[in-house]
């Protein structure tokens, strides 16, 4: 149990350095695709009851995992999933644009 | 020198990004202590008064098109603005093939495929609220459809065979929709996307038509997500 949330702290932290570190637009798109993960894990632990079900309540259950964090994190997937195609697109743009996904050399182009 | 320097710059990033971890530690120690102390009062209440509330035996269906409707409103709003964007941003006109040709093979057996993708979107849709599943993942299957036939034949052949407009049409359909079943809990005096409240007949749970609205909720939510995943990769493709 616990051992999982320094799982969390390790992607959230991968995604944060790749996010600072890398050059390319993509992989800044990666970081954050991977501190989204991160958080949706991090919304499963928050739910999680040891020896619990599932919540769907077909028969009768003694522990029932917490349903609230699991409907939080479909919302995530979701919108992670928008904010990832408009992200992508958008570096499309920049690219045909400036024909680099360096943001060194996009930031020496203009301004 | 100027080697140093860069060294020393990756090792303040790397340091900085350290601490923020330790700081995290002692978030999470926190969060984990209140986990075993505290009593949840709501999710005690979902879990055990939900099935009688709302009807529907998956609480992750009651919650999402029940208890908390409204968000999934803004959830699938979220996806709608995102199609909308990038239908704008990509022009319509210019479609560039793929490029690359496969096999027949490939072909074949995505042709022998894409029923039973149909079936299975189908199935998760409609069985949301009594089994795993739901609109958003049977919505994303249903799209899986319209991305295989894009990238197996061509965005031309994808496009013939469902139409953009044809696209657009059906996600408008679930988002209006959506927002006119929600307006009935407030025609029959009840709050907006009202479902146990407003008495919808929740039936017996566990039968498929059960759980009042929330069946035809994830419908309406299944053809706006599939719609809209499939207009969101066939305007990323055509992009070149």
């Amino acid at each position: 149990m616990e051992i999982a949330y320094v799982a969390v702290i390790i992607l959230f932290c991968l995604g944060i350095y790749t996010i600072i570190t890398k050059k390319n637009l993509i992989k800044i798109v990666f970081g954050v695709t991977i501190v989204e993960s991160s958080l949706i894990l991090l919304l499963m632990l928050v739910g999680y009851k040891p020896d619990g079900t599932a919540p769907i309540l077909d028969k009768e259950y003694e522990i029932v995992v917490d349903p609230i964090p699991q409907a939080l994190a479909l919302t995530t997937v979701v919108i992670g999933g928008s904010v990832t195609a408009v992200m992508l697109v958008m570096v499309i743009k920049i690219h045909r644009r400036y024909r680099t996904l360096n943001i060194d050399e996009i930031r020496k182009l203009r301004g | 020198m100027s080697r140093l320097n860069e060294v020393f710059k990756k090792l303040y990033k790397i340091g900085l990004v350290v601490t923020f971890a330790y700081f995290l530690l002692f978030l999470f120690y926190d969060i984990h202590n209140l986990d075993n102390n505290r009593k949840r009062y709501l999710s005690a209440h979902y879990i055990s008064e939900g099935v009688q509330e709302t009807g529907a035996i998956n609480l992750v269906a009651s919650v999402l098109y029940d208890y908390r409707a409204f968000d999934t409103l803004g959830e699938a709003t979220m996806i709608l603005t995102a199609a909308t964007v990038l239908a704008f941003l990509v022009p319509i006109s210019k479609a560039t093939t793929f490029g690359t040709t496969f096999k027949s093979i490939v072909k074949q057996t995505v042709k022998l495929i894409l029923p039973y993708l149909a079936v299975l979107g189908t199935y998760l849709i409609l069985f949301g609220h009594v089994s795993p599943g739901g609109g958003f993942v049977g919505g994303v299957v249903l799209s899986i459809i319209a991305i295989l036939l894009t990238i197996t034949y061509s965005v031309e052949f994808s496009e013939y065979i469902v139409k953009p407009d044809q696209k657009k049409l059906v996600e408008d359909i679930g988002a209006i929709g959506f927002v006119l079943l929600g307006l009935l809990g407030v025609f029959t005096g009840s709050n907006f996307l009202a479902n146990g409240q407003a008495y919808f007949g929740t039936g017996n749970a566990g039968e498929v038509f059960s759980a009042g609205l929330i069946p035809f909720i994830n419908v309406m939510i299944g053809l706006k997500v599939g719609a809209g995943l499939a207009i969101i990769f066939n305007s990323l493709i055509k992009e070149k």
